[in-house]
């Protein structure tokens, strides 16, 4: 059983402290910590987030819905919602700071720690799947489905969903 | 931020409707979404320029949160302020979160079918390879931008990169802290390297 109001905290906190999807890797840190959430939950949330519509980051929704229910996806609403207000005070200051050397910096080495960090997730979800030569396929037939420009994703996770029917 | 003087209740009505559509239709991740943003803020209503919409998006991509959820913000209270700012997301939202929870729940309803749990054993591996690719694509911008200025700016990149994935993989270092150490690391250089350079 979660506490809804920690729960609601760690997916503000996350939100507020990262840009675009900077979140995963520290909800994924954070909850799992609290045993709140397993690697397959974190794995079918991103799943069903990038074939739903909207962006990307509504993710987070499906995580709540499947760790608590419709309470749950409201509280990540109301946490992933919250954060992106404060762009209207970026672009106030951004006149000011968006040049800056240090500010250009600042971006450059958030985003390179994402995706450094974000690597060590997938690492985890692939390792709590199980490592053999049908996960493997099935990870290199993604990409390179992905990097066939203007194929929407759903294309490839019907497919790996078929797969994974033929294989297992 | 300066705000245009045209808010009838037409101009309302049409905020809404747009983004309700973009949030009903945008199917496909977040390019595809910002694609038909663009189009149909910039190219169908006017209500920024090509330029301001990439500064729009430049602003987002340091704003926490979601970055296109950031971009419907600015573009609603542009056109309208606060009033604009809460059509332009409750446009976005109302459609894809009502979509994503009956999604999920659709999903959580027959999750532990046994063909079910085969099709999620296929579909977390090619979740982690769209992943692997995400990675990619965040890194080559700032790894390319940093090979235009030196090799030891290349090097500080690649160091950054993968020093913050072995501190959270094999130490366990917490993630906001590896995050934010890294920002403040590559921003205390990029501001020694634009001294040094004037000096």
């Amino acid at each position: 059983m979660i506490d809804p109001l920690l729960y609601f905290w760690e997916i503000l906190k996350a939100s507020l402290l990262s840009t675009g999807g900077g979140n995963i890797p520290i909800l994924h840190d954070s909850l799992i910590a609290q045993g709140w959430v397993t690697d397959r939950q974190f794995a079918e949330a991103l799943a069903i987030g990038q074939i739903s519509p909207g962006p990307t980051g509504l993710w987070v929704i499906c995580l709540g819905y499947l760790v608590d229910g419709v309470r749950g996806s409201l509280l990540s609403l109301v946490g992933i919602t919250l954060p992106p207000i404060l762009v209207l005070v970026v672009h106030r200051v951004y006149q000011s700071i968006g040049h800056h050397p240090a500010t250009q910096g600042f971006v450059r080495g958030l985003g390179l720690a994402v995706a450094g960090v974000f690597l060590v997730v997938l690492v985890n979800l692939m390792t709590s799947t199980g490592i053999s030569p049908e996960t493997i396929f099935i990870l290199l037939g993604a990409i390179g489905l992905g990097l066939i420009r203007r194929l929407p994703v759903v294309v490839i996770i019907v497919a790996a969903a078929l797969a994974g029917i033929a294989l297992f | 931020m300066t705000t245009t003087t045209v808010s009838s209740t037409t101009t309302l009505q049409e905020l809404f409707r747009t983004w309700f559509n973009i949030g009903l239709q945008s199917f496909g991740g977040g390019t595809a979404t910002l694609t038909m943003i663009r189009r149909q803020a910039v190219d169908e209503h006017h209500w920024l320029t090509a330029q301001e919409f990439t500064r729009y998006w430049g602003i987002c991509q340091i704003a926490p949160g979601i970055n296109l959820v950031g971009i419907t913000i600015l573009i609603g209270w542009k056109v309208a302020a606060a009033r604009g700012a809460t059509l332009a997301l409750l446009g976005l939202l109302l459609p894809s979160v009502s979509i994503t929870i009956a999604l999920t729940a659709g999903y959580a309803a027959i999750r532990d079918q046994p063909i079910v749990q085969s099709a999620t054993r296929g579909i977390i591996p090619a979740t982690c390879g769209l992943g692997l690719l995400l990675v990619w694509r965040m890194a080559r911008p700032p790894i390319e931008e940093s090979r235009s200025e030196s090799s030891a700016s290349l090097a500080l990149s690649l160091l950054t990169l993968v020093g913050c994935a072995l501190l959270v993989g094999v130490l366990h270092a917490p993630v906001i802290g590896v995050l934010w150490g890294a920002g403040a690391v590559i921003a205390l250089a990029a501001w020694a390297r634009a001294r040094a350079r004037q000096g």
